[in-house]
């Protein structure tokens, strides 16, 4: 089963493509790496898949088949949007709250364990929280909601080393105790090498490669970051050197 | 990973939305700020109309046991009653009576509006959160109406019960003649209208905090808006509800309703132009110290007074015409907001 399925899938913000021409299948079952440059399209092909904005042309189907955004859809599929927005103002456990009202599917003993492990005080603000505590409580919710598919888009951008570190451990945990596909998106291979089992590199809306990380490594035999600087060369031919951390 | 299973996809059969009482938790549970807001600006001046309507009350009653109504000391004391609660005739803002007090309690509605209503979709707009709220299992159209729909529902009942204390304040003035209940600045109080405007300035300010994606220029429109449409609705829209009644004679005082224009017309039926009266009436009684004289003038060489009034019998009507235009405007508004949330992208 596909968990994201693009078909000439392309995003017009006024007059600028953000995403054109992109088809694309993502298995699931996998730890999906999708790597490219600042401005690949990366976001714009979440954001599509989770629902928040409609295509400007081609179409978007999630969880095998069922269209993105619809109801079913919604329930099936967690998101955290890059730098985790959540509500500031609430405490903890509140925020909690606001999304077990807002979800059928909710596991509060799942969500308060991992607090519990955590140390993330329930009555402390959300608004106070460091950003590796902001991001792993924007995890908790998305993994409480139990979904079939966890998306997240430029998950580390705003975190220090350490706290990306337990962030991807955390990731990876949660992927193998509940058996659910992983999507996340990110300008830093390196930060997603340790952890993916499927990489796609994308590069101006167009796939470069695809392929689970130990075929890759197996044809390649070359490293996966050396595999991955080699296409996203290949796509970027005018300039070198986009790919770097911001 | 190697397991191709997902068996945590959403089940297939039976799938009913979320309850509206959870989503209404949360949108409760957001709007706990504004509602401690607004409890406390409601609650200062409601004790603020509490105090000023016993002193008023006990005040009129002393002017209507006075016997006999007549007598100079008791018309004394009604004069005294008036310039001292509903203030005197000079500038409003300089008596510091009740009719200050109205005046200035106009801005109330707009400001309960703008500041429950801006917020609401431009903050989450603005920081990001949306991000969060729509893409949870509820889905973005039923947030949306909880979010919009719920405060709209709270807030016009919380106004629309407070406009019993603006009745009981007003109560002296009514009784007494002084004030018409149609004085825009009554009516504007009393009512369906307190309600009324307060739930247009609040879908105002949803609105085009949705369409901006911010709170601060949301708020700024609505403002100008709102004061530029209340202020024509009283002076252009509202006399028009209803074809004005037409009466001879220039009446004013007690029950004499809400006077539209008044003219005067010649012998011969034709009706006479400001300029032509001020040709026609003799500067010297036109100067004159008494206040009838001008009139008495009139009527001795066959002139005759007219005007055109709103009788005061036709309030209720008025109030719930314009409750209703309101409220149809409202719902418009809030049914704008959800139809840009719905097709808005990230």
């Amino acid at each position: 089963m596909n968990v994201i399925e693009s078909t000439a899938l392309g995003k017009r913000y006024r007059r600028k493509w953000a995403l054109r021409d992109c088809t694309l299948d993502i298995p699931g079952g996998h730890i999906v790496a999708l790597v490219g440059p600042n401005g690949a399209g990366k976001t714009t092909l979440l954001t599509m898949a989770v629902g928040l904005t409609k295509p400007t042309e081609g179409g978007v189907t999630v969880l095998g088949g069922v269209p993105a955004g619809s109801p079913d859809a919604l329930e099936g599929i967690a998101f955290v949007a890059q730098d985790a927005p959540l509500y500031r103002n609430l405490p903890v456990a509140d925020m909690l709250r606001v999304a077990r009202c807002l979800n059928r599917c909710w596991d509060q003993r799942r969500a308060d364990d991992r607090l519990e492990r955590l140390g993330i005080p329930p009555r402390q603000k959300v608004g106070e929280l460091s950003g590796g505590q902001k991001a792993q409580l924007a995890l908790t919710i998305a993994l409480a909601r139990r979904p079939g598919l966890l998306v997240l888009d430029e998950p580390l951008a705003a975190l220090d080393p350490v706290a990306r570190d337990d962030f991807m451990t955390s990731v990876v945990e949660a992927a193998r105790e509940d058996d659910i596909s992983v999507v996340l998106s990110s300008h830093v291979l390196a930060e997603l090498e340790r952890v993916a089992t499927y990489l796609i590199v994308l590069v101006r809306g167009q796939v470069q490669v695809a392929g689970s990380v130990k075929d890759l490594l197996a044809s390649h035999g070359a490293g996966l970051e050396e595999i991955a600087l080699r296409h996203l060369r290949a796509g970027v031919p005018t300039t070198s050197g986009t790919d770097t951390a911001r | 990973m190697t397991t191709g299973t997902t068996n945590a996809s959403p089940p297939a059969t039976a799938r009913r939305p979320m309850p509206w009482r959870s989503i209404g938790w949360v949108t409760l549970r957001q709007r706990r700020g504004a509602m401690i807001g607004v409890s406390v600006l409601l609650g200062v001046i409601a004790i603020y109309l509490v105090i000023m309507a016993i002193i008023q009350n006990n005040a009129y009653a002393a002017v209507t046991a006075c016997h006999p109504a007549a007598a100079v000391k008791c018309q004394q004391l009604a004069q005294d009653f008036s310039s001292t609660y509903w203030g005197g005739h000079d500038s409003a803002l300089q008596s510091g009576g009740a009719q200050t007090v109205s005046s200035l309690m106009f801005v109330v509605p707009v400001l309960l509006g703008v500041f429950v209503g801006a917020p609401l979709i431009s903050r989450e707009l603005d920081t990001g959160t949306f991000r969060f709220a729509w893409t949870q299992g509820a889905g973005r159209t039923r947030w949306a109406l909880s979010t919009l729909v719920l405060p709209a529902v709270l807030l016009t009942a919380v106004t629309g019960a407070f406009t019993a204390l603006f009745w009981w304040y007003f109560r002296p003035f009514l009784a007494d003649g002084q004030v018409s209940e149609f004085l825009p600045l009554a009516f504007a109080l009393l009512g369906v209208a307190f309600a009324a405007w307060t739930l247009f300035a609040y879908a105002l300010a949803a609105f085009t905090g949705t369409l901006f994606r911010r709170t601060v220029p949301a708020m700024a429109v609505t403002l100008i808006v709102y004061i530029v449409l209340a202020i024509g609705t009283a002076t252009a829209i509202r006399p028009h509800y209803e074809a004005p009644v037409t009466e001879p004679g220039w009446n004013q005082g007690a029950g004499a309703g809400w006077v539209i224009s008044s003219w005067i017309k010649a012998p011969n039926g034709q009706q006479l132009s400001q300029a032509a009266v001020n040709r026609l009436v003799p500067a010297s009684v036109q100067n004159s110290q008494s206040p009838d004289a001008f009139n008495n003038w009139l009527t001795s060489h066959g002139y005759t007074m007219w005007q055109s009034v709103q009788p005061d019998s036709r309030f209720w009507q008025f109030q719930l015409i314009e409750g209703g235009w309101l409220l149809v405007v409202s719902a418009l508004l809030i049914a704008g907001a959800v139809w840009l949330i719905r097709r808005r992208g990230a």
